[in-house]
């Protein structure tokens, strides 16, 4: 059998390569020269195809069942009228070998799967699943047409495939999750072809669109007239034309620098190069709109993009058309309603309701009652080919095992050029440290000066999500997820050791403080806060700074606790219960010079502010009668001249700033030992980085899989002897006296003789069931044998031994009853004895039975 | 505490004993300042503790206006008494005195706090403006009924409420009562009501308090009825068109007319009248949605005045704040800089410098005020106008759709003399085939009689609708001016207090430079 299949094969080759050998001859002579110049740089990276084992591959792969091959022949013929119809098009892809060797209808190479993971249900997942997960491999000859075509399934065993390949397994993902996609072979630009991003700027990188505000703002009639313009208009213009002038040459100098590096070589070959893509259209899963997919980058891109140069043919799971429009302009004009056979040639006619195509049923039935009618008239190969469906896909089912999802890319480790950036990417896990992306980006061109590093982090204890260093600034910025300690955001900062320059910022919903950030430099620090009861937004600290001496003397923490401050101020939001002028908008503690300055928030149509300055009296000041002066406090009250603040008030109030004060100061050195415990502990976690794991995740979590195996097994242990132990010996007892919470000593009394006479009782039973046991075996040993004496003499000697054997187990039985009966005999007593004593002991009964 | 000296005499609270008390609770230093400063303020007093002092009576509190905790328990009070002012009270203590009767409560809504225990009242009542009531003590008195304690139910945020030691507790089914009828409560006898207790009395009491519920229900459901009515009609007021939704002006029209009763039994009346209503009432309609209508427009024409002034002001608040936070940022030192000149010339001429300066800054913002004055004068101005344009468009069309009125009246009049004379014809031949009332007939005997009758009724109905017009018309002249009033009094208030506060800012400044000590003159 299989040698006929082989030669089969062999016939179809032949075929199939002279089929090829007219098409090529359509190319002019320029191409095919080009075609000998550009094959020799495919640098395919050492890997060889034919090396793959095929022998474990279903039998799918290595036949064709008679719908296929019927399909083959369609195939054919569709092919000849086409190239009849269209002598100076390339030939069309349609069913090239696959690994096996098999010539396959490219359409039955889909194999449209939903795989199990959430991230593998959208598009962009999929896309980026797909390039990361392959590795990209250029065509043989970037001209023309692979000659063979794997299954999806192949080309995920070993992780790499071309532009075919690749749409191939990224479009059966997408049939699978529900989207109307197609693959498509066509023309693109050499960028395109050969995954050279470096001239494309990093999608990290770029900034997100602005939207425009819209003006909602409307306008108001009641507009007070702008103040007469009283400055010359011409000195203005004048300065403004020479602003320009100078812009305008500055601008020549920067484009005479910049352009020659940048401009990039034209492609000789442009328009030649083939492509595969995915084209996605708009309906099936909310898509708004068409759109193509590149599957080496899995960057969607608009049909109107540039890059994409010209489309041959197009097919899914079900058909296959061929592009009968012009692609002199790229896919700009392209019409994608796959239905309008002007535009498209479909190759299986019946099966052609692309989504598109919304006929009401009527229309339909008299479609096909005049298909009817057309089928009696044509010839028989014509009306198989109408009513052929593709045939169910030769690709066994797609699976991928969760490590190869989460691994991604080949050993888990991918670098993309971009221009001035590279983009290395790892699987979770892989890295000790947590990195899971990092992104490099230079100042220039060839890569060599690097401005800026960024680092993206996955599974960190330390909550730790990305780290960029400006490594022109020297900024180290950390951003942490949610759920660090202190509620840690953000931390810039130029060196991790204390009082330098940085800023911390927080999950201020996390803190009592409500502190969002916190500004630190040598001499002074700056908290910011978000919704505090006291209305406190902004304190700013100075701190004096330390003497030169003392630093070097190498002050311990008590040192820097006892930092001197210089001045504490503070800002408050307006709290709309106090009226305006009694609202601290901003106090100021100057602490070495004894001064308390409060500024209040301005009244309604008020443009200065009340005011109240407290000069705090000195020591020696104090201990005389006069500890309160109205020269201590320096008053301004906007609006109201003439009140006068009572002394006493004024004296509270300062006795309460005064406490504030101290207050204030143990705050501000809290918050410095804070920063100080943040530091120290960030040095610890970066010097010993821990990954957490999921509990959901076995794999991972080995303390989570112990537990639970310790569980299990104890699981299994504990239940066997679970039973017995529980077991209450007095219960059915206590049932019966009403299980009284106190037992009086007549109920013990009686308690415990119906207890033991229960247990004689059983005792007995269970004595006298093996003496019945007993004699019954006694009984029948003695009929048989009396049996047995009687017809002794007519017996055979089966008979007989049947009979000896009988006996001797017999025998057996009734010596075990002895032995058992016995031994009742004699442990009884034991027994009883021991449950008598037992029930002395027992806490329920022991008060009443102990001394009895 | 310390006892009054005369311990056994009754006392009635007089101002030393209140100037005693005040200053036996504030600590020593305050009190020499404010005596210092001559004497305390009663005004500044919060709280005041006036126990075990033989008080008979309560007097002289009124000066305590912002008291929020008073204390006057142990004493021999017997009245509760010239508290009316204390309305920021809180916290009041009556408990150990002699009082009778709930009295004398009725100002102080914020109160949240009261103790009457130890007295004698055998009633709890008077106290329905204490809504803020959340502890409330009244043990060991004179109550016997128990149903006096559904009284309490009024009292929405009570929380803990003490009976102990009244007569009604030894009743069995007390506590299971006062329960049941006080959900609210979490606190009774100073003890937790304990979840089963609640479920307890709410299920031997159910049908009780389930009928206490349901009138309570329906009082509050009638109380907001009425306060919705109340409040459309204001509404309507303010739209100048109240009861004009309806037949109201038409039914005013025959109230006080008596002629017309009477002339509604000739034939062919009752149909006329019907017909008359029917215009009338539907004219009446659309002069009441005009004037809804009509409201809004002037609403939103105020609202967004006062939304452009409010931009306007704000930035110029901005501008001058900007000013001032410059100049202040400027000057911070100098006067420092003054106070520690190397010489009495320099300080001298660094003054004068200073000097200059603020009055510099007294320039530029009188000068910014006066822009403001000029732009805001405008900005009235036009306000104004556009004021006048909405009004006497309104009065206009009211105008006209009152014609109206006075047009169907006057047709309604014609035919009802047509009617009347044609009524008396046929009653002068005796062809009256209907039964009328002897007064009507009375009338049906002479011409002039029966026309002077008509017509003393329809000028009773054009008196009628020429009021109601005039109403209308009044309201709108009054507002226009109201309004136009207002938006000018407040510029010239906000104007005048702009220019006290620069004024009163230039003189702050220049009195602390003043103040500054320079270094003296060298000889």
């Amino acid at each position: 059998m299989e040698v006929i299949e082989e030669k089969e094969e062999q016939e179809q080759k032949e075929e199939e390569l002279k089929g090829l050998e007219p098409s090529s001859e359509l190319h002019d002579v320029e191409t095919k020269l080009s075609v000998e110049q550009v094959c020799f740089s495919s640098d395919v990276p050492d890997f060889d195809w034919n090396s793959i084992d095929t022998s474990q591959l279903p039998d799918s792969y290595k036949m064709n069942s008679p719908r296929e091959k019927k399909l083959l022949r369609i195939a054919d013929h569709y092919h000849q009228q086409y190239a009849h119809l269209c002598p100076e098009r390339k030939p069309l892809f349609l069913h090239p070998v696959n690994e096996c060797g098999v010539e396959k209808f490219v359409s039955t190479t889909l194999r449209p799967t939903l795989l199990p993971y959430t991230e593998l249900y959208h598009w962009d997942g999929c896309a980026s699943f797909v390039s990361d997960f392959l590795t990209m491999e250029p065509l043989k000859c970037p001209l023309t047409l692979p000659s063979c075509l794997y299954s999806p399934t192949t080309i995920l065993k070993y992780q790499r495939g071309n532009c075919f390949d690749f749409s191939v397994l990224l479009c059966s993902m997408l049939i699978g999750a529900g989207y109307d996609a197609y693959c498509v072979s066509g023309y693109a630009t050499h960028d395109i072809c050969s995954l050279d991003e470096t001239l494309e700027e990093c999608p990290l990188l770029r900034k997100p669109q602005e939207v425009p505000k819209e003006e909602v703002k409307k306008s108001n009639k009641y507009r007070v007239k702008s103040l007469p313009d009283m400055h010359s208009k011409f000195e203005l213009q004048q300065e403004a034309k020479k602003k320009a002038e100078t812009e305008a040459t500055l601008k020549k100098e920067r484009e005479e620098m910049g352009t020659e590096l940048e401009e990039p070589t034209r492609d000789r070959l442009c328009g030649l190069r083939v492509h595969a893509w995915v084209l996605v259209l708009s309906g099936k899963r909310e898509v708004p709109e068409t759109f193509f997919i590149n599957p080496f980058t899995g960057n969607s891109h608009s049909t109107m993009d540039e890059q994409f140069l010209g489309i041959e043919s197009v097919w899914n799971h079900e058909n296959y058309w061929v592009n009968m429009q012009d692609c002199q302009n790229g896919c700009k004009d392209l019409v994608f309603d796959l239905s309008d056979s002007v535009h498209w040639e479909i190759m299986l006619s019946e099966t052609a309701k692309p989504l598109q195509l919304l006929l009401s049923a009527e229309k339909e039935n008299e479609l096909f009652d005049r298909n009817m009618d057309d089928m009696e008239e044509e010839e028989e190969e014509e009306e198989e080919e109408i009513h052929f469906t593709m045939p169910p896909s030769w690709v066994a089912q797609i699976q991928l095992s969760p490590k190869e999802f989460e691994t991604r890319c080949s050993q888990g480790r991918k670098v993309i050029l971009y221009k001035k950036a590279k983009l290395e990417k790892w699987a979770p896990y892989l890295n000790g440290n947590g990195l899971v992306k990092r992104l490099t980006i230079y100042a220039d061109l060839s890569c060599t000066e690097v401005v800026e590093v960024k680092e993206w982090f996955k599974n960190r204890e330390d909550m730790l999500d990305m780290r960029e260093v400006n490594k022109q600034t020297q900024l180290t910025t950390e951003y942490f997820s949610p759920g660090h300690l202190f509620g840690l955001k953000v931390h810039i900062y130029k060196s991790m050791s204390p009082q330098t320059e940085r800023v911390m910022e927080f999950y201020h919903e996390t803190r009592v403080d409500g502190l969002q950030k916190l500004a630190e430099n040598a001499n002074e620090m700056r908290e910011y806060f978000v919704g505090r009861d006291d209305f406190k937004y902004f304190q700013h600290t100075e701190f004096r700074a330390k003497r030169k001496k003392v630093t070097l003397a190498g002050t311990t923490t008590d040192g820097r606790n006892s930092r001197p401050i210089v001045q504490i101020k503070e800002c408050f939001h307006r709290n709309l219960q106090k009226p305006a002028d009694e609202d601290v908008a901003e106090r100021v503690f100057l602490i070495e010079e004894e001064v308390i300055q409060l500024t209040y928030h301005l009244k309604d149509k008020y443009i200065t502010a009340s005011k109240k300055d407290f000069l705090k009296p000195t020591e020696g000041y104090r201990k005389q009668s006069e500890i309160m002066t109205p020269e201590m406090c320096i008053t301004y009250q906007a609006g109201s001249p003439e009140q006068h603040t009572k002394l006493v008030h004024l004296y509270k109030l300062l006795q309460e700033l005064t406490e504030e004060e101290k207050r204030l100061k143990q705050q501000a050195w809290q918050s410095q030992a804070e920063v100080l415990k943040i530091l120290e502990i960030r040095e610890n976690e970066e010097a010993d980085i821990q990954l957490s794991a999921s509990i959901y995740d076995t794999e991972r979590n080995e303390k989570k899989r112990q537990e639970y195996e310790a569980m299990m097994n104890a699981k299994r242990d504990e239940f066997p002897g679970q039973r017995d132990q529980d077991l209450d010996y007095l219960a059915p007892f206590l049932i019966q006296i009403g299980s009284p919470e106190k037992i009086t000593k007549r109920q013990a009394l009686r308690l415990r003789d119906d207890c033991l006479s229960d247990f004689k009782n059983r005792l007995v039973s269970k004595a006298n069931i093996i003496q019945a046991h007993f004699e019954k075996e006694v009984e029948e040993l003695q009929k048989k044998n009396q049996q047995f004496q009687e017809n002794q003499n007519q017996l055979s000697k089966e008979e007989e031994a049947a009979f000896l054997a009988d006996y001797s187990e017999t025998m057996f039985r009734i010596h075990i009853l002895a032995l058992r009966l016995d031994r009742e005999k004699q442990t009884a007593p034991q027994k009883y004895l021991a449950l008598e004593e037992k029930l002395c002991k027992d806490p329920r009964l022991a008060e009443h039975l102990g001394h009895a | 505490m310390s006892q009054s000296d005369n311990s056994f005499e009754p006392n009635v609270i007089d101002d030393e004993m209140l100037q005693k008390a005040v200053e036996e609770q504030w600590p020593e230093d305050i009190r020499n300042i404010a005596k210092a400063e001559g004497g305390i303020d009663f005004k500044d007093v919060m709280e005041l503790q006036l126990s075990f002092r033989n008080i008979l009576q309560i007097d002289n509190l009124w000066q305590f206006e912002n008291l929020t905790k008073l204390q006057l328990d142990n004493n021999i009070i017997e009245k509760i008494e010239a508290l009316e002012s204390l309305v920021h009270l809180v916290w009041l203590d009556l408990s150990f005195n002699n009082i009778e009767v709930i009295e004398g409560l009725d100002t102080l809504v914020k109160l949240q706090d009261l103790s009457l225990c130890n007295n004698r009242i055998s009633k709890i009542e008077h106290m329905d403006t204490l809504q803020e009531l959340q502890i409330f003590s009244i043990g060991k008195n004179n109550l016997t009924t128990l149903e006096n304690v559904v009284y309490l139910r009024r009292f929405k945020n009570l929380r803990a409420l003490n009976l102990t030691g009244n007569p009604f507790c030894d009743e069995e089914q007390y506590m299971l009562f006062v329960v049941a009828h006080l959900p609210g409560l979490v606190y009774l006898d100073f003890k937790l009501v304990s979840d089963t207790t609640r479920e307890v009395a709410i299920s031997n009491y159910q049908y009780l308090t389930d009928l206490l519920e349901h009138e309570e229900a329906q009082a509050l459901a009638q109380l907001e009825e009425k306060q919705a009515q109340q409040k459309e009609l204001e509404y309507h007021k303010t739209a100048f068109v109240e009861y004009l939704n309806g037949s109201f002006l038409f039914d005013s029209l025959y109230a006080e007319d008596t002629e017309a009763a009477k002339l509604a039994y000739l034939p062919g009346v009752d149909d006329l009248l019907q017909a008359y209503r029917k215009d009338f009432v539907s004219v009446c309609e659309n002069l009441f949605n005009y004037g809804l209508k009509e409201y809004e427009k002037r609403e939103a024409e105020v609202a967004e005045f006062y939304e452009g002034l409010h931009e306007v002001l704000t930035a110029n608040q901005e501008e001058g704040r900007k000013i001032i936070l410059d100049f202040e940022n400027q000057n911070k030192m100098r006067l420092d800089e003054i106070h520690h000149a190397s010489s009495h010339d320099t300080a001298e001429s660094m003054r004068a410098e200073y000097n200059e300066d603020i009055l510099q800054l007294s320039e530029t913002l009188m000068t910014l005020e006066m822009q403001m004055v000029d732009q805001l004068e405008e900005l009235i101005k036009e306000f104004e106008r556009n004021i006048a344009v909405i009004a006497s468009t309104f009065i206009d069309n009211v105008k006209g759709m009152m014609t109206q009125c006075r047009d169907l009246e006057n047709r309604h009049h014609e035919k009802l003399l047509e009617i009347s004379i044609s009524a008396l014809e046929k009653s002068l031949k005796n062809e009256l085939d209907e039964e009328l009332p002897d007064d009507v007939r009375e009338f049906l005997v002479d011409k002039n009689v029966i026309v002077n009758m008509v017509n003393k009724s329809h000028n009773i109905h054009l008196l009628k609708i020429d009021m109601r017009e005039c109403d209308i018309l009044l309201n709108t002249y009054h507002w226009e001016a109201f309004v136009k009033e207002k938006a000018l009094q407040n510029e010239i208030d906000r104007n005048r207090n702009r220019v006290k506060e620069i004024f009163q800012y230039i003189d702050d400044l220049q009195e602390q430079l003043e103040k500054t000590q320079i270094p003296e003159p060298m000889e």
